[in-house]
């Protein structure tokens, strides 16, 4: 009991604190590819600070959608993270519900953030909301489809399982159906966290925007909700990736020197997928939108492809 | 320079009949006529016939001396480096003009600006609604001279401008501006959309109007420059050489040689920096955020030879009323033409970079596209022009400074969009970077400056620059004590907002700002 509240109490801190410096090091590194100094690595952090201090304006058309909206998302992604193992294979809520919780949990979110983008019945927030809900329609499938490829050679849709099941065996992630599964979760990832080329988080021009359009109405410490919580979601989704394909060094034994191992670990590996992510953002342009669902249909037939590869190879590899 | 290049008109003239006996005026750079108001929409409809183009209509408030206004039309023909102009009375009591813009739209915004500005009617205008004072002004008319210049209006309470409505099932309005997330200046863009796609895009500009040709009149020349520098600010040392040259056509002053290829130089570092700018900005709003690093860089290398020329990064306060108001020596000289090769090394890897990018040409490439008859109708101008079949360049019809001794070749593409508007500035740079080394070889240490005499009053003239975004054009009539009785100022904005309307039309929302940075008009030039 005193363990399981240690793990839930833990794993929340290393979400909310920790997030923020990857969004931090993707800015950074984002801005020295481009021979830009840029901020630091603790930008979002002061940001965050600065932003849960002002005050707030509430457009008089909004309805309760528009306050509950963050705290909505804010619950949602944080609760998703804890379903996903970290440092140890075990996830805190693991007992709670397995990766459709998450993607659920994560869906429940978004949902709410095209509702508080509509109902101030600003005309970018609804521009926003239409083009985010056309994009996720297609990403949601393709990241089902490709956890689901897991869950199959694991047998099951928990993701301690999953994590549990893969530590044992190194090679993994070359199994065709490993592979192609990676590739599909990449690019939802890319999709699911707004960046080049689907979305650009950096723009001023609404007229272009997804994710930013939805959230123009929100200042203060609503938006600081919302900014921490994409930040979550960018974690989560990383960590998914990260410790269901490459689950070295989620500590079984729960020594400190293990967990020590564990933590850097972790974090390496969660710092080369950004610079992955960033390199992908520097060398493109943004895909014209209408374009973004065939990237996102590369991403479901790739997962589709995965899940057939399970049955046709076997999900576990060599 | 072709020697035929000064008769063309006047055979026109010539063949046009009685209409056009008239001669009012003629000098090296202009011819005028005076044609009865009554007769305009026959004589331009000759003239167009002809091969003439609209280059620009305007008025003059002669009341006090003439008993009359007059409007102007500006004509161009591709084989005579001269501007035909055509004038024709209105006397006050009639207050009114036949209006050419159903036969050539490129005067639609100009005939309205008249209206707005001078309160004569344009009749048989299609769409004669106020364009250059809003619809909240008071009835009044600041370019009438009757209008003192000090008058400080009431708070407006007129109506607002009603947009036209868009209807149909699934079609929403989408207003965005006149404030803008970006730094940039204020324009009301309200489109009808059908989903992604736009429909219909109405355009609102004017927001900043400053009543800048009014303030001209009664300034001194010298100090009516930097006011001509300010028109644009992007386009200052343009502004200010087509004010000069305009002055010193009325003076009779001769440019001093070495002058003359300093303002070339300057003129073209001017749309260096810019189109560098551009080029970066265009690819920035496709998300290719890595190349305007670059192209940001390379402009901040054009600023900094600017400064080390003229003392000015952005060109201001150098082009006076003779020549240019300080010269460089030769060391300085030498330093700016080291510095343009690896410039011109640099960006030629800036456009490999963006030409290697499959991504950033798929968005380019067949976005905003203007059609060459589209952009001939609309009398559109400079580099969107050029990208739309338009093969208009004011330095090599109608050459100034150091241009007649440079072979001018625009780059002319038919395509017109997005990736070719890119591509002419890109064209261009490197160009300008060949006239510039042109034009420095040559340069003599010879006087940089005439000087000018008191201007006779009552005199006019045109002087007229090919900006960076195109042609700029400047009419010029003095008063006494050299001052100036009336000035028009056309920045080529003016010409080409409309552009953008045609433009965007079957495009989707996303791919505006693109299509919009693409042609980089001025907001200030337009509401002067």
């Amino acid at each position: 009991m005193i363990a399981q509240l240690i793990s839930v109490i833990g794993q929340t801190a290393l979400i909310l604190l920790f997030s923020p410096l990857i969004t931090g090091f993707s800015r950074t590194l984002k801005a020295r590819l481009q021979t830009r100094r840029g901020p630091d690595l603790w930008q979002p952090y002061r940001d965050l600070h600065k932003l849960l201090r002002k005050g707030m304006v509430i457009p008089d058309t909004a309805s309760w959608i528009f306050p509950a909206t963050p705290y909505v998302l804010f619950a949602t992604t944080l609760l998703a993270g804890l379903l996903i193992p970290t440092i140890a294979a075990q996830a805190p809520l693991s007992l709670f519900g397995g990766v459709l919780a998450v993607v659920y949990l994560l869906a429940l979110g978004r949902f709410f953030l095209a509702l508080g983008g509509l109902d101030t019945g600003s005309s970018f927030g609804g521009l926003g909301s239409s083009r985010e809900m056309t994009i996720s329609a297609i990403a949601e499938p393709a990241l089902m489809l490709a956890v689901f490829t897991v869950a199959l050679g694991a047998g099951s849709t928990n993701l301690s399982t999953v994590a549990e099941s893969a530590v044992g065996q190194s090679w993994r992630f070359l199994a065709p159906s490993q592979m192609l599964a990676f590739a599909a979760l990449f690019i939802v990832l890319i999709a699911e966290t707004g960046r080049i080329p689907v979305d650009n988080p950096a723009t001023h021009l609404e007229l272009t925007m997804i994710h930013e359009a939805m959230i123009l109405e929100y200042s203060g410490p609503y938006l600081a909700l919302i900014e921490w919580s994409a930040s979550m979601k960018q974690m989560v989704l990383m960590t998914l990736l990260v410790n269901v394909f490459f689950p070295y060094g989620l500590s079984a034994d729960g020594s400190p020197a293990g967990m020590l191992i564990s933590v850097l670990l972790f974090v390496f590996k969660l710092l080369i997928l950004a610079f992955a992510v960033v390199l992908v953002e520097t060398g493109n342009a943004k895909l014209r939108l209408f374009r973004v669902p065939e990237l996102l249909a590369v991403a479901f037939v790739l997962s589709a492809l995965a899940l057939i590869s399970t049955f046709l190879f076997g999900g576990h590899g060599g | 320079m072709m020697d035929n290049r000064t008769t063309r008109l006047d055979e026109i003239l010539m063949a046009g009949g009685p209409a056009f006996t008239l001669r009012l005026k003629s000098s090296a750079g202009e011819i005028y006529a005076d044609v009865p108001a009554a007769s305009a929409p026959a004589a331009s409809a000759y003239l167009r016939s002809a091969g003439c183009r609209h280059a620009a209509v305007f008025a003059e408030d002669r009341v006090a001396e003439d008993l009359h206004y007059y409007i102007y039309y500006v004509f161009e023909h591709p084989d005579d480096t001269r501007y035909l102009v055509l004038r024709c009375g209105v006397e006050p009591g009639q207050a009114s003009f036949p209006s050419l813009a159903a036969e050539v739209p490129a005067l639609n915004w100009q005939e309205r600006e008249i209206q707005d500005w001078f309160g004569l009617e344009a009749l048989g205008h299609p769409n004669p609604r106020r364009v250059a004072l809003h619809d909240n002004w008071p009835d009044v008319h600041p370019l009438r001279k009757d209008f003192p210049i000090d008058t400080v209006l009431p708070p407006f309470e007129g109506e607002q401008h009603v947009y036209r409505p868009t209807l149909g099932e699934g079609v929403f309005q989408i207003p965005v501006g006149p404030v803008h997330a970006g730094i940039i200046e204020p324009g009301h863009f309200s489109f009808a959309v059908a989903g992604e796609p736009i429909l219909y895009l109405q355009l609102r500009m004017f927001y900043v109007h400053k009543g800048i040709e009014k303030r001209f009149e009664h300034l001194p020349v010298p100090r009516a420059v930097f006011l001509a520098e300010s028109v644009s600010g992007d386009s200052s040392f343009s502004h200010g050489t087509a004010f000069c040259q305009a002055v010193e056509s009325i003076g009779c002053v001769e440019v001093p040689e070495p002058a003359r290829r300093m303002r070339t130089i300057l003129l073209e570092l001017e749309r260096i920096y810019n189109h560098v700018a551009d080029i970066g900005a265009i690819v920035n709003d496709v998300g290719f955020v890595i190349a305007n690093a670059h192209a940001s860089r390379l402009r901040e290398e054009i600023l900094r030879i600017n400064e080390e020329l003229t003392g000015s990064r952005l060109l201001r306060g150098v082009v006076c009323p003779g020549g240019v108001r300080r010269s460089w020596d030769r060391g300085q000289a030498g330093r700016v033409l080291a510095a343009l090769d690896p410039f011109e090394r640099e960006f030629n890897d800036l456009t490999d970079m963006i030409q290697a990018s499959d991504s950033t040409r798929d968005r380019l490439e067949r976005t905003g596209t203007l059609h060459a008859e589209q952009a001939r109708d609309l009398g559109i101008i400079g580099v969107a022009g050029r990208a739309s079949g338009q093969d208009h360049d004011v330095r090599r019809d109608h050459p100034y400074a150091a241009y007649d001794a440079v072979e001018i070749q625009p780059p002319v593409y038919q395509e017109g969009d997005v990736l070719r508007r890119m591509q002419v500035r890109i064209d261009e740079v490197r160009r300008s970077l060949q006239f510039i080394r042109l034009a420095e070889s040559g340069l003599s240490s010879g006087p940089h400056r005439a000087s000018m005499p008191q201007l006779p009053a009552g005199e006019f003239a045109i002087g007229s620059v090919e900006g960076w975004r195109g042609e700029i054009l400047y009419w010029i009539r003095t008063a006494a004590n050299n001052r100036i009785a009336r000035c028009k100022v056309k920045d080529p904005s003016v010409n080409n907002w409309p552009a953008l309307v045609e433009a965007v039309q079957g495009n989707i929302v996303p791919d505006f700002p693109v299509i919009n940075k693409s042609f980089s008009l001025s907001y200030s030039g337009t509401d002067r």
